[in-house]
């Protein structure tokens, strides 16, 4: 695998290289907080950030998304006729964690299903190169190496940057990493044992995460056992029904749409939505089958922890970001949750044994 | 108010073996440095999950309206400011509660002290009026006074006015704050300016309505953010969508609002909106001479009518 | 917030009061004509990109 060497005092000259081919996008101060956006001409992502606030999903899968447009003023020539999104141009991510990286990996089951896939997001993605920052500094709240990725993880990245001090190391993964950092004319060849510095960056990165969560047991628990657990109530009381777990979650992929119109005019949008807010399952009967807190609160954590790791066999819904630990307002905290309804499997497992 | 933690387990202890009360409304300590986690407890013996520090920002008046049990509340000053609303509008009847009041020095404001910290911060430790915030390869201790919330900073009513038991001396209040240089301060703006200051500030939000759910005000079963029959307000992040949410919500809370900051305190993206109820406490203590919750026995001024109301800015 | 104060107005006026009703909405109508059109509290549509 190659690995490019590139001197920092060519990377804003690289980038503005690759903006000729490509849209930009990555972490920029908003405030006292980072989030991607796109880069306007000539500006640089601020690689000082640990990681954004709302994950890299939007790359990808916008808050608010136009699917299309319309009128129904027959003095207009178009009246009528759906005038929809035109596909997307090529973009790069740049500095995306490797958290959030994988978490594409993981949400792309769902919206790429066998016998449906969602036009928008898959064509966003093909569209993205993402190129990826290697995470020397975890916070205490991180805890990736426990879902199946780690801060130097190269799943869903096509390019992995390794920072060392005056310029980084790009390890190409992919032929679309390729493609860009041939873009930004970043071409000089790293030394040989770039490789061998990098995989000891690695285990250095990941001996740094002191979060360890336990989720061995999660597979072999009782779907219906779990559901009925008595621990529920006692992690669901302190919630507030608030969107901060989902709207910063890498993994979340729910969704709302509708239509707004200005007289005969309208768009038809799709807006990010939340399972924790209580109309999410209002019916058009008005029935609400998860009216209450407690199955709300449940359903969110059996969905990360339980039916995507039953459905499809390849771990939890989650990549230790870390960012609904930190920011959920009442400190219900996922790695805590988990370790209950994994011993809750192993618990049984001990019973029935 | 470190003592604190001793005596509330004290009573809730006490409360629930006389079964005075079904639950106890509390915190206990939380996963990460400066959270703590509101919780409920049924048994006497599981009382020493109860803590008290700086860190019991959140309102738990939030987690009582239409209840039907016996509840044995935790509340500093605010919070019973919230419970006497409660009860002025029928969302809980007193004889349902039993206040453990907490006269309270204020909370510390763990955003500010996460950005201004060199590093990134494993352990806050409160001693008398001191704090020490830590981490690796640091440790600074500042006065607790410089930590404080923007609302406690300003704080008026740190003793809960309503309460069936006290868990410490009374403290006392302070005086002489200016509760409203902020509110002043956007006043003084040119309109245009004003105009920006808020597209600025509220930039960031995302519609989570942590704000809204934290606040103990906020119990509509329906909130007009959520209606779709007829739709008031778009659900897409459009900046006018955004700020509608914002100043409506504040114009609902008109009168009611305590300061508590629990909406600042919830919010993930650190948007000072307590800018817009601010506003509208000043004007509700200004036209009416009228402070939210501190007696059950007063209708609020949107309830009432006076003859000599002012309303100079009617034709 | 930002909005000119010319723009809203309040005023009591009862059904019986027909001619103050008038009055009224005349005056305003031309008080925020005068003011222009109203260039925040627009939604500016998400169009298609």
């Amino acid at each position: 695998m190659t690995c490019i060497k590139i001197d920092k005092q060519q990377w804003a000259a690289g980038l503005a290289a690759a903006e000729k081919a490509y849209r930009l996008l990555g972490p920029v101060r908003q405030g006292a907080i980072h989030n991607f956006a796109p880069l306007a001409p000539g500006q640089t992502p601020d690689l000082d950030c640990l990681n954004t606030r709302v994950s890299a999903r939007g790359v990808v899968y916008p808050q608010s998304e136009v699917l299309f447009e319309y009128t129904l003023d027959e003095r207009q020539p178009d009246a009528h006729i759906l005038k929809e999104t035109p596909p997307p141009d090529a973009r790069a991510a740049i500095a995306v964690r490797p958290c959030d990286a994988y978490s594409f990996v993981l949400v792309r089951r769902n919206f790429e299903a066998p016998d449906v896939q969602d036009t928008y997001w898959l064509r966003n993605y093909a569209a993205t190169t993402f190129v990826g920052l290697a995470c020397d500094r975890p916070c205490a709240t991180c805890f990736c190496t426990s879902t199946g990725c780690g801060p130097y993880h190269e799943e869903g990245l096509d390019v992995l940057l390794v920072d060392e001090e005056d310029h980084y190391l790009a390890k190409v993964i992919t032929d679309k990493g390729a493609a860009l950092l041939a873009a930004a004319g970043w071409q000089e060849t790293a030394d040989d044992d770039a490789e061998a510095r990098i995989a000891g960056r690695r285990s250095t990165a990941e001996a740094r995460i002191t979060s360890r969560v336990n989720t061995d047991g999660l597979a072999d628990a009782s779907q219906l056992d779990l559901y009925e657990a008595d621990f529920w109530e006692d992690v669901a009381f302190a919630c507030i029904n608030c969107g901060t777990c989902t709207y910063l979650c890498p993994t979340c992929w729910c969704f709302d749409i509708q239509d707004e119109t200005r007289g005969r005019q309208g768009i038809r949008v799709r807006n990010w939505d939340s399972c924790m807010f209580p109309l999410f399952t209002l019916h058009g009967s008005g029935h609400n089958p998860r009216g209450q807190k407690v199955q709300r609160v449940r359903q969110r954590f059996m969905h990360k922890l339980k039916y995507y790791v039953d459905k499809y066999g390849d771990g939890i819904q989650c990549v230790g970001c870390g960012r609904c630990v930190q920011y959920c307002p009442v400190n219900i905290d996922i790695r805590k949750v988990c370790e209950r309804m994994n011993s809750f499997g192993q618990d049984a497992a001990c019973k029935v044994a | 108010m470190l003592a604190y933690t001793e005596k509330i387990r004290d009573i809730a202890g006490r409360l629930l073996k006389d079964c005075r009360v079904d639950l106890v409304v509390g915190f206990r300590r939380g996963s990460m440095p400066m959270m703590n986690e509101p919780c409920f407890v049924t048994r006497a013996d599981e009382v020493d999950q109860l803590v008290w520090d700086g860190n019991c920002g959140i309102n738990l008046a939030n987690y009582l309206t239409k209840r039907t049990e016996k509840i044995a509340v935790v509340a500093k000053g605010c919070d019973s400011r919230n419970i006497v609303t409660h009860i002025i509008e029928n969302q809980i009847k007193r004889e349902q509660l039993v206040i453990i009041g907490v006269p309270c020095t204020g909370m510390l404001d763990k955003r500010r002290i996460k950005q201004t910290a060199p590093g990134e911060v494993t352990a806050v430790v409160e001693e008398g009026d001191q704090v020490t915030v830590s981490g690796e390869g640091f440790s600074e201790t500042h006065a607790r006074a410089d930590l404080l919330q923007a609302n406690c900073a300003v704080c008026r009513h740190r003793n809960p006015v309503v309460y069936d038991e006290l868990v410490g001396e009374a403290v006392p209040e302070q005086t002489g704050v200016d509760r409203y240089a902020d509110v002043r301060a956007i006043e003084e703006m040119a309109l245009e300016e004003r105009w920006q200051h808020f597209e600025e500030l509220l930039a960031p939000c995302l519609r989570c309505y942590a704000c809204r759910n934290a606040c103990p005000l906020c119990y509509c079963p329906t909130c007009f953010v959520d209606e779709s029959m007829p739709q008031w307000v778009g659900k897409s992040q459009n900046p006018v969508d955004v700020r509608t949410f914002h100043f409506l919500r504040a114009y609902h809370c008109a009168g009611r609002c305590t300061d508590c900051g629990a909406c600042e305190r919830a919010c993930p993206v650190g948007i000072n909106m307590r800018v817009f109820t601010k506003k509208l406490e000043r004007d509700a203590y200004e036209q009416w001479g009228w402070e939210a919750g501190l007696s059950p026995d007063q209708r609020p001024p949107l309830d009432t009518y006076r003859p000599d109301d002012p309303e100079g800015f009617i034709k | 917030m930002g909005v000119e104060p010319g723009r809203v107005h309040f005023s009591w006026v009862s059904s019986a009061e027909s001619t103050k009703f008038v009055d009224v909405v005349k005056q305003v109508t031309e008080a925020v004509r005068a003011q222009g059109p109203n260039q925040n509290f627009v939604k500016k549509e998400l169009k298609v990109a």
